[in-house]
């Protein structure tokens, strides 16, 4: 047995399956989190397991000892970059990725908002694929680097400056603005229907 | 019978170029006057074709067959019952392991020649022992759950008669005691089927069944048991040709887990209590007979714990799984929690495990740190290992205390025997607690009237011993087969599979014995100890070191063989320090014979010769495996098989050194708790013997370095060079054997 701290400065504490059901009732496959036997594999597969504070088996664990507050403000819910290793490997064939974005989406829904620059970062890319119908580089980086203020966005800006330089050099971002595609209506017809559907849309 | 001998040598797979045929021929004449013929390809057609014409046309009855080992080609070079076949193996461990056309090499395919010459001149055609009454091939079950069940219903189906002896009024053991069972394929509860199988059995006109009654007695061997069992006050006697022991298991003691709230707490019950609670209709709470709503089950309740049972029961995590969806199915609003050290859900049962959370229950890995009750209810506190935090549970209705199981051989209490006088344990009335590893520790269930003991030897838990992965069903009394969860804890599946196992171990005891042959491992041997009584001293170390107890003893003494209980290890032969125990083609004489027949150089032509006496099962094949993988070791080794190192006489070290041999090596199973003995005490008995024979160095003004044991197992080959080289580096800095030359 792993050595027991006790968070909860002396005092154990409760045990309740009510967000666990909430969870099943409202997050995408949530339901298939009751399989996790916690094995592990999903964290040890995970490249950014190390970046997350809680690893996705550990997320599992917390959802069915009923911590809201930390799932739905966990940093790892959103850090899934979809590599797909942990929903390959998962011995009960458990789609951890898809646990994990259902997560970040019901966290967001439920006005958490564990990382500002990764939701604005999602929110952006969303509103220029619905605007343009692909995305616009120097106008999303600019958002992005510049979602936790001004220091910050000037500092991101100058750090990445030379990788700028090179990419309009390679015309891989232009000074113009982008235009909208081709069938952009069509395009916007089929993100509504995923809004509708509660599939999309990411928010800030 | 008259003994014709030829010595055929095989000059294929390479033995051709590495030695020098003709010399061996030579040797042969020379020494041992005896015919020797080569041949190119023995084990082809033509070969075979001439020792077959050599047979009949020449009346060749003994064959020494120098080619490859002994281990391969037996089904070849098998010339009927009424041949004596010596293979010496000039193939993996002359041609294939020593360098070609080398002095050294050629004198030990010639040594190797001698020493099956020598073997063959001291051999005699076994016979197969022949009781003087009829053999008996009934099959007695002890105990009627459901391994006994099987067994003896197998039995009945394989054409056998069985007699079933159960203690109980009624058939079934503890299955008919549960509501439901888990078996395969694992996705939902089944019925037990238990009436089904107690009908077929009672219904069955070979099974002859017992109730209410045990076994007072079992005197004889294999085939020749006769079995005194009291039924319902009645005395009636069997004639038995095996047994088969499925006396089962017992839960563990609850009252030893006061710490979990047993017995301080109504609510808290175990899961055999809460089983019958289940199968008698209603599950609620004992303390007010209210509904059950919030269940917890504890997992390993006192297993896989020093303190109470130190092993995991493999079933007990099925069952909770089992036992949490009768309350699902009673209350589908039930909650339970889990509580578990490991899910241990072996094989398909995994499929249940699974079934079980997609159920709703609730899997908490941790340990409890309290029981206790608030409020009417019970609450559970617990370190919580994936949280790494204490949690506590509250609300709860009912606590379910998953124990373990407990061979029904496990005695209460360990018994007490006299102790020897020199035993260091022994409390004021000069008593000491009896060893599992005796025939006098296991609750009554046999009462075998055998000089070691009444019932099975047990491993260091109280289950009988059996050879866990080569030879499961083997006891170590011959024809006695234990089966079910009294050999170790199975569940339902498993437990059908194990006494079709053991009903078909006890018929082909039966078959075997009928034929005077032996059973496992050295099944088919013909030969047996006979005891030359007229010079026994009544040391009684045979009857007492003898591992499967065959021998009995009379009042003065005196030993009383039983051979159909024999294994033919050999064991008795090496204790016997008047070296009266021989078989037919086995004897003390003739490996000292075969040691002799080795040519020991002078001194000066600084040859040092080491004899190797390695045991036949596992070592013997390790050395053939490195002889195949064409390693290299000291050409001045001779290698002597022998059918277990506990046949080994101390004798045979005195023949050796006093003939000059400078050293000598056993290469012996491993021995402990985790032996691999194939005759279970053999490599420990040599290990302990070979304690003592410093007394036979010193007496010979020898250094005891010269005699080493090693343990190796099967899959040791490529240690086997590494340990020669050494001990050849010792030999060499003790300096030869002042005896050369003697």
């Amino acid at each position: 047995m792993g050595k027991i701290e006790n968070k909860g400065g002396g005092r154990p504490v409760g045990y309740n399956t009510s967000f666990a059901e909430e969870v099943f009732r409202n997050v995408d496959f949530g339901e298939e989190i009751k399989m996790c036997m916690q094995c592990g594999v999903c964290a040890a597969s995970c490249p950014l397991s190390l970046k997350m504070d809680f690893s996705p088996r550990k997320i599992f664990t917390l959802i069915r000892a009923g911590k809201r507050e930390e799932v739905l403000g966990s940093q790892a819910i959103m850090l899934c970059t979809s590599c797909y290793s942990c929903k390959v490997r998962c011995p009960r064939k458990i789609p951890v990725v898809d646990v994990m974005h259902g997560l970040a989406n019901y966290a967001l829904r439920q006005g958490f908002v564990p990382r500002k620059n990764t939701s604005v970062f999602g929110g952006e890319f969303w509103r220029q694929i619905y605007k343009l119908g692909r995305i616009d580089e120097k106008d999303l980086s600019r958002r992005y680097f510049f979602a936790d203020g001004l220091v910050p966005g000037i500092k991101n800006s100058l750090e990445m400056m030379d990788m700028g330089l090179q990419m309009l050099l390679h015309k891989r971002m232009k000074l113009l603005p982008e235009r909208p595609i081709k069938g952009i209506k069509a395009l916007r017809r089929m993100l509504d229907k995923a809004e509708q559907m509660g599939k999309g849309g990411a928010r800030a | 019978m008259d003994k014709k001998t030829i010595v055929y040598i095989c000059t294929g797979c390479g033995i051709g170029d590495a030695v020098n045929v003709d010399q061996l021929k030579e040797v042969v004449d020379e020494d041992f006057s005896l015919p020797c013929k080569d041949h190119p390809f023995l084990c082809g057609p033509e070969g075979l074709a001439m020792l077959k014409q050599d047979m009949e046309s020449e009346g060749v009855n003994t064959f020494v067959l120098a080619a490859c080992s002994g281990r391969v080609n037996y089904d070849v070079f098998n010339l009927g019952p009424e041949a004596i076949v010596e293979r010496v193996n000039l193939r993996e461990q002359v041609a294939w392991s020593m360098p070609p056309q080398d002095e050294d090499t050629q004198m030990l395919a010639e040594d190797n020649l001698r020493i099956a010459c020598a073997k063959v001149k001291d051999t005699k055609l076994p016979e197969a022992f022949k009781a003087e009454e009829e053999y008996a091939k009934d099959i007695l079950v002890v105990g009627g759950g459901l391994a006994g069940l099987t067994a003896a219903l197998e039995t009945a189906k394989a054409g056998y008669n069985a007699v079933l002896v159960e203690k109980e009024a009624t058939l079934g053991g503890w299955l008919a005691r549960n509501k439901k069972r888990i078996t395969m394929p694992y996705k939902e509860l089944t019925d037990t089927g238990i009436e089904d199988l107690v009908s077929a059995v009672t219904g069955n006109p070979k099974i002859k069944v017992y109730t209410s009654a045990s076994v007072e007695k079992v005197e004889g061997g294999p085939g020749l048991f006769s079995v005194a069992i009291k039924a319902d006050g009645n005395a009636v006697t069997e004639r038995i040709g095996a047994i088969v022991q499925a006396n089962g298991w017992v839960p563990y003691d609850a009252n030893k887990l006061g710490h979990l709230g047993y017995g301080k707490f109504k609510d808290v019950v175990t899961n055999v209590e809460f089983e019958l609670m289940a199968a008698g209709g209603k599950i609620a709470r004992p303390s007010d007979g209210k509904e059950v709503k919030n269940t917890l089950f504890i997992q390993c309740a006192g297993s896989r714990d020093p303190e109470h049972l130190p092993y995991c029961s493999s079933v007990c995590c099925m069952v909770s799984l089992k036992q949490a969806t009768y309350l699902k199915e009673q209350d589908p609003e039930a909650v339970n929690y889990i509580l578990y050290k490991d899910m241990r859900t072996v094989g398909q049962a995994e499929d249940f495990y699974r079934k079980a959370q997609n159920d709703g229950n609730i899997f908490i890995r941790g340990s409890v740190k309290e029981v206790g009750e608030s409020g009417g209810k019970l609450f559970v506190e617990a370190d919580d290992e994936l949280l790494a935090e204490r949690i506590r549970i509250e609300e709860i209705d009912l606590v379910v205390l998953a124990v373990g199981m407990v061979p029904a051989t496990k005695p209460l209490q360990t018994p007490r025997i006299k102790a020897p006088q020199d035993a260091p344990d022994k409390d004021e009335e000069g008593m000491i607690e009896v060893q599992p590893d005796s025939g006098f520790f296991a609750t009554p269930a046999l009462r075998l009237a055998y000089r070691q003991g009444p019932e099975l030897p047990t491993l260091k838990y109280g289950f009988p011993d059996s050879h866990f992965i080569c030879f499961p069903y083997e006891s170590r009394r011959t024809g006695i087969y234990a089966t079910g969860c009294v050999r170790k804890p199975m569940e339902t599946a498993k437990v059908l599979d194990d006494a079709v196992g053991a009903a078909m171990k006890a018929i082909q005891c039966c078959e075997a014995t009928a034929n005077g042959i032996a059973v496992h491992p050295r099944a088919g041997d013909m030969s047996y100890p006979e005891f030359n009584m007229n010079r026994c001293t009544q040391c009684k170390r045979c009857t007492e070191e003898c591992p499967f107890g065959a021998i009995n003893e009379d009042e003065k003494g005196n030993p009383l063989p039983n051979p159909t209980r024999c294994r033919r290890c050999g064991v008795c032969m090496g204790a016997c320090p008047e070296r009266i125990i021989s078989f037919k083609n086995y004897s003390v004489p003739m490996i000292g014979n075969m040691i002799k027949a080795i040519h020991v150089p002078e001194e000066d032509e600084e040859k040092p010769r080491v004899v190797a006496l390695i045991c036949e099962n596992d070592a013997y094949p390790a050395l053939d495996m490195a002889g195949i993988k064409r390693m290299k070791w000291s050409p001045y080794v001779r290698f002597i098989p022998v059918r277990c190192l506990g046949s080994v006489n101390l004798v045979w070290v005195a023949d050796a050194l006093s003939r000059g041999i400078d050293g000598l090596l056993l290469f012996g199973c491993r021995h402990g708790d985790d032996y691999q003995c194939h005759f279970i005490k053999g490599s420990e008995l040599a290990n302990t013997r070979l304690g003592k024979v410093s007394e036979t160095l010193d007496r010979l003004a020898l250094e005891s370095d010269r005699v080493k044991f090693v343990e190796v197992g099967i899959s040791d080959y490529h240690k086997i060079p590494q340990i020669i080289d050494e001990f050849m580096e010792t030999i060499e800095s003790v300096g030869p054997n002042p005896y050369k030359g003697w």
